[in-house]
């Protein structure tokens, strides 16, 4: 029974930690703020990714896009009814969207045009609508809880003037806001009939922003795409296989923020390791020395250091996960979060949605525990090694 | 086992025990309900455009997937990224596909 946990090193091993009471809190707290850190940001992504990928799916498969100079240009309306003949594809729509820079403010709406909204859409609208109100004949628009917030601020309570292009107003009355559960989606929209939204923009009518082709069949995307490509060579086409590889790497860990929270963290880690690693006190030394002369072997020794080394770092690294759950999840991240929404005006109020990522546990476990035990081992070997006597004198 | 083991073994369970009801409490609460994500759904097939609104400074860190080559260097020539969320985000990398 060699193998069998010897308890009585443990509770030497747990002596020693309270030996040196000042070390061993200094360390469990670098190392806790360290895991929590790593963790909390990992949570972050992940939940975001989470969200990005559950509704990808409802997207169209194929997304066309006309691009001249380098830049995105409005298409012919014309180009549907060459998509529509191609085999596969069952649906495609012409669509009118862009971007309303609210001066007053400062903010940029994203504006929407639905082929008469009112009636095609009514059922699944009444889903997604608060306070759906929509009885007038006067035109009329469905926005997201930021844009109402921005609105209201600016003493916009039932209707918005948009300016056109050329300079004249255009009155549009709010005949709803989008429910706050699509609040990460919605909060900059706006969605109005595709003739308001022509009319604001000044969109001819034979003109698109784009067009989106729906095929059902997922094997047939990559021949469709290719034969778009060859009607039009001057597309450029986004596929929804696209999208969720693009939103594999939508956090930049290369630059930036991410670079320099893990070159700090990870820097402090390695003081940690290096104070460690590059010789024990003589103090140390010298406890390892008795224990050599009162009979202890090597691997005793090393044993010792391996269940104080991993009391501390495990320790350090369940609090930090604990602390990190509760400040993502049921904190809402308060100043971390704001490295994803940046200082944009139009602040979005969202919860992140729990999902549980065994990997990013074991990610940050692996990047912190065996890093600090080899550590410590490692330095206490080599003290252990030594004959007791050159140790002690 | 003497009184620090003990002391250690209680801390170590109670910790454990904190992060399993923390996990328990937030699969329960916290979790993407069927309801909103329905509602999502609903809201996507409507205005069927890509991305989230959690930046919306720049039209390629709201609408990312749909940016052109140019967007990046409508804002501004020289590719100062001076919009903060640009360190955290990455523009979409859909943009140079076939040079990857």
């Amino acid at each position: 029974m060699k193998n069998k946990i010897n308890i009585y090193l443990i509770e030497y091993a747990i002596n020693a930690i309270l030996r040196q009471k000042y070390k061993s809190i200094f360390i469990t707290t670098i190392f806790t703020l360290l895991v929590f850190l790593l963790s909390s940001i990992f949570f972050i992504t992940n939940s975001i990714k989470y969200e990005l990928n559950s509704t990808v799916d409802a997207l169209p498969e194929i997304i066309v896009q006309k691009v001249k100079a380098g830049r995105h240009y409005d298409m012919d309306g014309d180009s549907i009814d060459s998509i529509l003949s191609i085999s596969g594809v069952s649906d495609a729509v012409a669509r009118v969207w862009g971007y309303y820079y609210f001066e007053n403010a400062g903010v940029n709406f994203s504006i929407v045009g639905v082929d008469s909204y009112e009636k095609q859409y009514k059922d699944s609208l009444a889903n997604i609508v608060e306070k759906f109100d929509l009885e007038s004949d006067k035109p009329s628009m469905i926005i997201g809880s930021g844009v109402r917030d921005v609105m209201n601020q600016n003493y916009y309570k039932d209707y918005f003037n948009f300016i056109k292009p050329d300079g004249t107003l255009k009155r549009v009355e709010i005949a709803g806001v989008f429910d706050g559960d699509t609040n990460l989606e919605s909060n900059d929209m706006i969605v109005m009939s595709k003739d308001l939204v022509r009319d604001i923009f000044d969109i001819a009518e034979s003109k698109a922003s784009d067009i989106v082709v729906k095929v059902p069949n997922p094997d047939e995307v990559p021949t469709v795409v290719s034969k778009i490509k060859i009607l039009y060579p001057d597309s450029r086409i986004i596929t929804s296989e696209d999208l969720k590889v693009s939103y594999q790497n939508i956090f930049d860990y290369k630059s930036g923020v991410f670079l320099a929270l893990f070159v700090v963290s990870l820097f402090t880690f390695f003081i940690i390791i290096y104070d460690k690693a590059s010789g024990l006190s003589s103090e140390e030394k010298k406890e390892i020395g008795v224990l050599k002369a009162i009979g202890w072997r090597v691997d005793d020794v090393m044993k010792e250091k391996f269940y104080e080394a991993f009391i501390i770092s495990f320790f350090a690294y369940t609090l930090g996960v604990a602390l990190a759950l509760a400040f993502v999840y049921i904190f809402q991240a308060p100043i971390l979060q704001n490295i994803f929404i940046g200082y944009s005006q139009l602040k979005t109020n969202f919860e992140l949605p729990f999902i549980l990522d065994i990997q990013t546990l074991f990610l940050v476990f692996f990047l912190s525990v065996p890093i600090y035990i080899a550590a410590t081992i490692i330095p206490s070997w080599r003290v252990a090694t030594l004959e007791a006597d050159e140790v002690i004198r | 086992m003497n009184k620090k083991s003990k002391t250690t073994f209680y801390v170590f369970v109670s910790l454990f025990s904190l992060v399993f009801v923390e996990l328990l409490y937030l699969s329960y609460a916290k979790t993407l309900s069927k309801d909103s994500l329905d509602k999502k759904i609903d809201f996507i097939k409507l205005a069927q455009l890509p991305d989230l609104a959690i930046s919306t400074e720049s039209s390629y860190i709201r609408h990312r997937s749909l940016s052109t080559i140019g967007s990046i260097y409508k804002d501004d020539g020289s590719l100062r990224e001076y919009f903060p969320s640009t360190f955290a985000i990455s523009p979409s990398h859909t943009i140079n596909k076939e040079n990857q």
